[in-house]
């Protein structure tokens, strides 16, 4: 336990890095812009999305799962994804399913009980990864466009261009603000397991604190954002279906983005195919 | 209902939108790294930060800052670390409105404590009460035959139940009543004007919570329900085995002629294209 | 042509009974170059607004009389329309670019006021604005000016007559500033279009504005031609405004009897050199050299071989600092200059222990950072950061005075407090949150928070940037005050007259290398190296410099002396 309080202490505010996250983030984003899948056509994208999303769930066959699964793993490698983001699949993966398995046993469960969480391991790996393919392989332009022209509601294309261009300010205000708790804070010492809690305790409280001055100086950024959409006549286009038509105009289906589908079909019907020979 | 809301005009509901967006995004990318109490698909979902949209929300227009709040986690956690997780995100999405617009509803006087903190505390309940039920349903829909798995019935029942109360305890108190009860009123009648807006008072409140907007949360509720459930399992409609059960190998020898057909068609047009625009 | 017409505008804003404009009659001609001068909260923003429809279409209270653009009534036409006759850069302007990339973000408004041809419009602003090269640029890798640049960009995409900035220079280096500059020059000279800056930086009024507004107090005194209005150095000083430095010598000498009664006030550098030439005396000028008194104090900073990366988005990792050596003894008074970018907020973040060196040490003290916590160093450096307001971490200014001497118990820091309130005159906001207060007001707050804990070590992150010239010269006196309060202190800036005037060595980065390291005389004489980094000394500097190569002036007095000796 206290190797686990050590650890969660020092994650927090010491050993983790704002600019490693900030910088990761915006890799993730805009650093693989010249992958195969960055330029594809974001409609295709998600419609493969969706079925590598869905279908999993539904089918118990190890083999075609299997095939699924190589399958965006190649996706996954060719989108260059940040490291962050694959290390935050595999600890989800395994916290998902990993526990799960000793719980089972703890309430008496036996080798019955394996087989099916395996399946359920490969159908979540499958199902996240098809996701990291599609939203941090694309670029988040063009992700908005694309949901935009399913049919998701403006808000949510502004607000996904809108989050990844304030990001960076709000990281740097927050490492900021922080760093005034840092140099004029007086955090208790870190000796013995009880000064460790402390110590924590006293992490969570700045963090807390923290947002005081956050939500402020973000209000008054807020305004002049907001005022400054007004002019540009954000509203104004937000219900308006012939603008969406334009901004939707961008986006072009060339033959690489249904040659990937068709690949990508093919794979699954020879994993099929085997999955019925076998 | 609209028309009852004088002091608040669309251009700064974005702003309390936008403002709720970055700054509860912003925290739960962090809470998105902090390792987890996670027990298989039962989460300890210790919402570190929610007393951000619940403040929000009780100082300035409750919708706003609760879809606020939705979009942000969805964004900034979700898409942003590519941890998206399809339909099954609708569920947080719609708990996290619902809780945090229930408790800016409840608010109408921001000065008044004992109504601060049990807004906060409801918000938060309403939250983790939902999640709650939704998990429960869904590990029984996502692995099959969950009743015959030995143990497992009633390990998810004990610690969906025992995660639920924690959480309440937990984060209901530490992380959404204290935090709310400190910064409300440090923050009231000073962040307005920052935002060139007048402090909520008994008399610009929004009114009671009627019986409508209950209907609309329940009804949001269910689609939760359903979205969650059809993103995991179910949805027998389209069971792949029920269509390969008379001849799979046929069907899916006809699948890779199609798609190999497909593909010598996409090349060859792959090619023409190339060659055309090598001639402009 | 009139193109803007404000007949009897009174405004205050909603749950307010103050007015903030009071009865404003306004016209300004199609094609002026209008600077709007005041003191901070006399109105200035406000008036802005109005002219670009904000006010009252969305802030909305009590607004009487009328606003007319081009014949249009304001309050009657759209937003829509509006925008496309006044665009408009805000002082905080990263905040109103909203996209995330460079085109993208130019041709944003076009795009949703629904033309065709948007993308053509955004280009065309952002060759208009000098940003032709970035248009695929994503905005995090913009610097500061062109940051600024691309939202005057997206401004001028909806190709409006009429452009309004905020305090276009508050945040940038000379060099940067004077780019901005000549890109409205273009707009209004080569596209006709009328400009209209908030501005308190004089020399840049005087230089590049044709006409010039004083509002004071929610009305507008007078708008005159540029000429006449920098001249009238009384009103303007009463009102907080400074001229530019050679109107004020010129002034000056006029009262003392040296400057001719009935010629011209000099405004420009260029003038001035020539008017001066005349009256100086010619005599004997010894040169005085003040030589140090050999440093003998102590070391407390020392860089050794350090280097510094920054991981960046694509590519290989930025080298800023590369075996960058350096020693700071106590007891100096430091000034570090050089362009945005060249890494002086890199410097002062390396000695707060925020960043550590990739390779090579920094010492405090004698104690490498790399083994310090940031709360360990807490006791040894102050850091006072650009932006006050992240400072501001309690709710109330006396609340964080107080803040680190009451967690680490300090003897009676009650009683400290107080005097720190006192001495910064600050003990009539003490309830007040920092935030809520005045841009001079902010700065002596945030200073006052960073000596509190009375560091050996101060360092100050453009303290003067974003002040009109008044609250700059309250600053610069407290500062003098702070000399002999604290020890060693480092000022990054912009600002050469507070260079000029307080630091006894500067230290000049450019792209990560100490270029130059010494005194003001040695610096500023250095043309080469003037050139290379674009520091530009304070304006009488260059006045004097150009009158006779051997005259070295680094303020006012000195430069009356010049002249003074004659007539004593």
């Amino acid at each position: 336990m206290e190797k686990f309080m050590n650890k969660l202490s020092e994650s927090i505010l010491d050993k983790f890095s704002m600019d490693f996250l900030r910088n990761q983030v915006l890799k993730n984003a805009y650093g693989n812009d010249d992958t195969m899948i960055a330029k594809m056509d974001p409609r295709i994208l998600l419609v493969w999305y969706l079925y590598f999303a869905l279908v999993p769930w539904f089918s118990d066959d190890v083999v075609f799962l299997i095939g699924c699964f190589l399958l965006v793993a190649v996706t996954t490698i060719l989108a260059k994804v940040a490291g962050l983001v694959l290390c935050l699949f595999i600890l989800g993966v395994f916290s998902q399913t990993g526990y799960l398995f000793l719980v089972t046993f703890l309430f008496g469960g036996d080798g019955s009980s394996v087989f099916p969480l395996l399946v359920l391991t490969v159908k979540v790996a499958t199902v996240s990864l098809a996701s990291i393919t599609v939203f941090s392989g694309l670029d988040p332009d063009r992700l908005s466009n694309g949901l935009m022209w399913f049919g998701c509601p403006e808000r949510l294309s502004f607000s996904i261009a809108y989050a990844y261009r304030i990001l960076p300010m709000l990281m740097e205000e927050f490492q900021n603000v922080l760093l005034s708790f840092r140099l004029r804070g007086n955090p208790p010492k870190q000796t013995g397991v009880i000064s460790k809690i402390k110590y924590l305790a006293y992490q969570i409280q700045v963090l807390i604190h923290s947002f005081y001055p956050l939500m402020l100086n973000t209000a008054k950024r807020s305004r002049t954002t907001v005022e400054a959409l007004e002019i540009k006549g954000y509203r104004y286009a937000a219900n308006n279906k012939i603008i969406k038509k334009m901004k939707l105009a961008q986006l072009k289906v060339q033959v690489d983005d249904l040659l990937f589908l068709v690949l990508s079909f093919l794979w699954v019907s020879i994993v099929v195919l085997i999955s019925t020979l076998i | 209902m609209v028309k009852k809301q004088v002091g608040m005009n669309q251009s700064q509901k974005l702003m309390v939108f936008v403002l709720t967006m970055s700054l509860y995004g912003l925290a739960t990318l962090f809470t998105e790294l902090i390792p987890k109490f996670q027990v298989g698909i039962v989460e300890f979902s210790v919402e570190f930060f929610l007393f951000i949209p619940l403040i929000l929300a009780i100082l300035f227009d409750p919708l706003s800052a609760a879809l606020g709040a939705a979009f942000g986690e969805l964004i900034f956690s979700e898409i942003m670390l590519g941890q998206f997780g399809g339909l099954g995100e609708l569920e947080k999405f719609i708990t996290v409105t619902i809780g945090v617009y229930v408790a800016g509803r409840l608010v109408r006087n921001p000065l008044n404590k004992m109504m601060v903190g049990i807004a906060a505390f409801v918000g938060t309940g309403i939250q983790l009460l939902m999640g709650t039920v939704v998990d429960i349903l869904k590990v029984q829909f996502a692995i099959e035959d969950f009743e015959a798995v030995a143990g497992l019935p009633e390990s998810v029942y004990f610690t969906e139940g025992f995660a639920f109360f924690n959480d309440l305890l937990f984060s209901g108190i530490l992380f959404c009543l204290l935090p709310t009860l400190f910064l409300v009123p440090k923050l009231y009648g000073k962040i307005e004007p920052l935002m060139g807006m007048e402090p909520r008072t008994e008399k610009s409140a929004l009114s009671n919570i009627s019986w409508k907007t209950l209907l609309g949360c329940l009804v949001a509720f269910a689609i939760a329900i359903v979205s969650e459930m059809l993103a995991e399992s179910g949805m027998e409609l389209f069971s792949f085995e029920a269509a390969w059960a008379e001849s799979k190998g046929a069907m899916a020898i006809a699948m890779v002629v199609a798609a190999l057909i497909a593909l010598i068609v996409l090349m060859f047009f792959r090619k023409t294209t190339e060659i055309k625009e090598e001639v402009r | 042509m009139t193109q803007i017409k404000i007949e009897n505008l009174s405004y205050s804003y909603p749950g307010s009974k103050d007015k903030v404009l009071k009865q404003i009659h306004l016209e300004i001609e199609k094609g002026e170059f209008i600077a709007i001068v005041g003191n901070n909260g006399c109105g200035k923003s406000t008036l802005c607004k109005v002219l670009n429809g904000l006010i009252p279409h969305f802030i909305p209270g009590n607004f009487e009389g009328s606003a007319l653009i081009d014949g249009l009534d304001t309050k009657m036409v759209d937003v829509g329309i509006l925008s496309k006759a006044v665009g408009y850069v805000y002082q905080d302007f990263e905040n109103q670019i909203v996209r995330p990339t460079v085109l993208d973000d130019a041709s944003y408004a076009c795009l949703n006021y629904g033309m065709v041809d948007y993308l053509k419009k955004g280009r065309e602003a952002l060759s208009m604005c000098g940003l032709n090269d970035k248009e695929a640029d994503y905005v995090f890798q913009l610097s500061g000016g062109q940051l600024h640049l691309l939202a005057l960009a997206g401004a001028v995409a909806l190709g409006p007559d009429i452009l309004i900035l905020d305090e276009p220079i508050a945040q940038l280096d000379p060099a940067h500033a004077m780019i901005i500059y000549e890109v409205l020059k273009k707009l209004n000279q080569e596209y006709n279009k009328t400009i209209i800056v908030i501005e308190h930086h004089t020399e840049y009024i005087a230089e590049y504005c044709s006409h010039v507004i004083l509002m004071d107090a929610g009305k507008i005194k007078w708008k005159l031609p540029v000429k006449e209005a920098m001249v009238r150095v009384e009103e303007l000083k009463r009102s907080n405004i400074y001229p530019p430095q050679v109107t004020q010598a010129a002034f000056r000498l006029k009262e003392l009897g040296i400057y001719p009664w009935n010629k011209n006030l000099p405004i420009t550098a260029r003038e001035a050199v020539r008017s001066f030439c005349a009256l100086l005396p010619e005599k004997e000028r010894k040169k005085v050299f003040i030589t140090k008194e050999e440093q003998n104090s102590t070391e407390c900073i020392r860089f050794e071989q350090v280097e510094v990366t920054y991981r960046s988005v694509k590519g290989e990792a930025k080298t800023v600092f590369d075996k960058l050596n350096i020693k700071i003894h106590a007891g100096e008074h430091i000034a570090l200059i050089g362009t945005n970018g060249a890494g002086k907020s890199t410097f002062m973040k390396l000695l707060t222990g925020l960043i550590k060196p990739k390779s090579g040490a920094v010492y405090i003290q004698g104690r490498a950072t790399r083994k310090l916590k940031t709360e360990d160093l807490a006791r040894e450096i102050a850091y006072v950061y650009q932006n006050p307001e992240e400072m501001f971490i309690k709710d109330s200014i006396r609340n964080d005075i107080a803040y680190a001497m009451q967690v680490r118990n300090v003897e009676q820091w009650e009683r400290k407090t107080e005097e720190l309130l006192e001495k910064f005159h600050l003990t009539s906001l003490a309830e007040r949150d920092g935030r809520l207060l005045s841009g001079g007001q902010m700065r002596r707050a945030s200073l006052a928070i960073g000596i509190a804990l009375n560091p050996s070590i101060l360092l100050l992150d453009e303290p003067t940037a974003n002040l009109d010239i008044a609250t700059r010269k309250e600053i610069m006196r407290t500062l003098t005050e702070m000399k002999e309060v604290t020890d060693t202190v480092l000022i990054a800036t912009h600002d050469m007259q507070l260079v000029s005037e307080w630091a006894d060595r500067i230290i000049v980065l450019s792209n990560g290398k100490v270029v130059a390291d010494g005194s003001r005389e040695s610096i500023f004489s250095d043309e080469m190296l003037l050139k290379k980094t674009g520091i530009q000394p304070p304006e009488i500097y260059q006045v004097a410099k150009q009158m006779n190569q051997s005259l070295e002036c680094f303020n006012l007095e000195e430069f009356y002396d010049l002249f003074l000796e004659e007539v004593v």
